[in-house]
């Protein structure tokens, strides 16, 4: 039988381009897992401290550790999902999420996601016009996250830095979350003026 | 139609699905001799209000919660949003 090697893919493929003062690009080598709340709330938010290193966070903000690994969203007032790096370390093993116990639910969910990033002055110009939720700073701070449709597809939106979001779409449709998001971009993109 | 939820804010009503009536709530006991009847009018018997009424929305493009909205049917006036599982729980339900 013939030696095949797979080789893992991203649902986008890596997707990386430029729209004027804008890039979207495709987030990569990320772990994202949900947490569920069982209904004993208290073990499993002390298990989640002392595992993640992080509160759990309300509905619409997140939490990062302290080190940095873990980032949470808080996407329902019982669950949230967990995002860290899922880059192969030198030793071949891929970081795993920690056991959290019994009281709470978790599940792996890397391969449901595709995630995008974008970043740059136009982002917020190009988001508002597909989006339902004011992502502007001064009422999407930074830091907050949420979940809700974009061209009829379903998207968790996490405001991370000044003029940078990351969004997540399922996989099954990432193409044509893609596409959306592109259109938009075109659309509101300045024009170079020559003369 | 705009949903003020109350977790996540004002939220517009493409995110959510409408079940109807909030008294499916208060699902009967199967146990209960006149069981037979009780589900015959949880499913079937509704009140159709022209006015005020209470619903059950669901957040499906949200945070999958499920609302119990008052609404006044004839003019689309929403005056309260409740998370259902607070509705349930204040009638004594654990969960």
């Amino acid at each position: 039988m013939a030696e095949l090697t797979l080789k893992a893919q991203t649902p986008l493929r890596g997707y990386s381009n430029r729209f004027g003062d804008t890039r979207l690009s495709e987030l990569s080598d990320t772990a994202i897992y949900s947490i569920g709340l069982a209904l004993e709330t208290a073990p499993a938010l002390k298990a989640i401290k002392n595992s993640l290193g992080t509160d759990w966070p309300e509905p619409g903000k997140s939490a990062s550790s302290t080190d940095g690994v873990y980032r949470l969203l808080g996407l329902q007032a019982d669950q949230v999902f967990v995002l860290f790096s899922a880059a192969t370390a030198s030793d071949g093993q891929s970081q795993q999420l920690p056991n959290l116990g019994q009281n709470t639910y978790t599940t792996d969910q890397s391969d449901s996601w595709a995630g995008l990033y974008i970043e740059g002055l136009s982002a917020v110009a190009a988001l508002e016009r597909i989006c339902p939720i004011d992502l502007h700073s001064s009422v999407f701070e930074i830091g907050r996250v949420t979940r809700t449709s974009m061209e009829h597809l379903a998207v968790i939106i996490l405001h991370e830095a000044e003029n940078r979001y990351l969004l997540l779409s399922p996989t099954s449709s990432a193409q044509s979350f893609l596409h959306a998001l592109e259109t938009s971009l075109q659309n509101v993109i300045p024009i170079p003026i020559d003369n | 139609m705009i949903i003020n939820h109350p977790l996540l804010g004002p939220r517009d009503a493409a995110e959510f699905v409408y079940l109807g009536d909030a008294s499916l709530i208060n699902r009967p006991d199967s146990a209960t001799s006149n069981a037979a009847e009780q589900f015959y009018e949880y499913l079937y018997l509704r009140d159709n209000v022209a006015g005020e009424m209470r619903e059950l929305w669901y957040h499906e493009q949200g945070d999958r919660s499920w609302l119990v909205v008052t609404r006044n049917t004839l003019t689309h006036e929403i005056s309260n949003v409740e998370l259902a599982r607070d509705v349930a729980r204040a009638q004594g339900r654990n969960r």
